[in-house]
């Protein structure tokens, strides 16, 4: 059997996910070894994917915890808009986690839009649920103006300094 | 036929991922299977027993087969038989490679859009088909194919500028 894997990238690609993911059959990836092991575009191309994978697969959200507060920091920068991937892993960090005690980082947020601030009221009333806060760090003028604008900042409260902000939440409980 | 050292280093990533998915990428004698599996193709190519040169990577991928099974029995005559550990997923890349190069791969992350992002996501980490992706996100094939063309490409940059700048790499496996 004999496969032109340049004729059509998508198929070439489907192929280079089932190989690394060791869901070939013993024939194809051998058809496939053969192939790469001779082709320095292929090869390429694997490699090339794999470097994909990794960077659609590191966390949108990262999280920290300083004393018993949880941070959280978009690893890249965003915007928190309802086409965001990085809202739901957001919303799904302080539920799964079960945070009460939650400050967004929005640093590398440069805009948010009405579902964006949807979430971030959801996760507030679910820390103010759990008799915890949520507040927020370092918002940019741009996010800071919508912020103001909807009067959400009068109920999350924001801070311009971390140490500020986390000793805002009281003393660690016990 | 000959081949040059160039020609060698060329090779070695290529036999290297492929033994480590016959044995594991976590084997500590990747290295040696690796040099011996390249040692025999370059004297049976100074030997000129490659007479089909289109089939050179059938060629080598027996080589390696070979190799592999000959270290395989070795152990299990030397050694008692190994407790099965489940294979993780094939890795092309080592780890530490992969956090080294964590930084270029969340700039070629951030230049990324989002809609892009979801149907890379869609396709590589939900393992959707480009069918079911089309129907979900309206998009038509030629815009699937644009969208995952443009982030191959990349990404197989990020690799192609790592590996013309070696300096970069403390190791030699990438």
């Amino acid at each position: 059997m004999s496969t032109n894997f340049h004729e059509d990238p998508v198929y070439r690609e489907e192929f280079i996910i089932g190989y690394l993911r060791r869901r070939l059959s013993a024939d194809l990836a051998e058809q496939w070894e053969s192939h790469y092991l001779a082709c320095d575009d292929c090869f390429e191309e694997i490699r090339a994917t794999e470097l994909l994978i990794r960077g659609l697969g590191e966390p949108m959200v990262e999280r920290r915890r300083v004393n018993d507060v949880t941070v959280l920091r978009f690893a890249q920068s965003t915007q928190l808009l309802a086409s965001s991937l990085e809202l739901n892993e957001l919303s799904n960090v302080i539920r799964v986690q079960n945070d009460t005690k939650v400050l967004i980082d929005l640093s590398r947020v440069s805009r948010i839009d009405s579902t964006g601030l949807g979430v971030l009221m959801n996760c507030y009333c679910h820390a103010v649920k759990n008799a915890g806060a949520l507040k927020l760090l370092n918002a940019d003028a741009p996010v800071r103006r919508v912020l103001s604008v909807t009067k959400i900042d009068s109920v999350l409260q924001m801070f311009e300094d971390e140490a500020t902000a986390i000793a805002s939440f009281g003393l660690p409980q016990a | 036929m000959n081949f040059s050292g160039e020609d060698l280093e060329k090779l070695r990533p290529k036999v290297r991922l492929k033994v480590c998915y016959d044995v594991g990428f976590f084997c500590p004698d990747v290295d040696d299977i690796v040099q011996e599996a390249l040692m025999r193709f370059m004297v049976a190519a100074r030997d000129e027993k490659i007479h089909n040169q289109a089939a050179m990577g059938a060629f080598l991928n027996g080589i390696c087969r070979n190799v592999v099974s000959e270290y395989r029995r070795r152990n299990m005559r030397d050694e008692p038989m190994p407790e099965v550990v489940p294979e993780p997923p094939g890795k092309s890349i080592p780890e530490a490679e992969l956090f080294e190069l964590r930084d270029a791969i969340a700039q070629g992350m951030e230049q990324l859009s989002e809609r892009d992002r979801r149907v890379l996501r869609a396709f590589y980490l939900e393992e959707k088909s480009k069918d079911e992706i089309l129907k979900q996100t309206g998009m038509t094939d030629e815009n699937f194919r644009v969208v995952l063309c443009r982030a191959k490409e990349r990404f197989r940059a990020i690799y192609l500028e790592r590996t013309q700048h070696p300096g970069n790499s403390r190791h030699s496996g990438i």
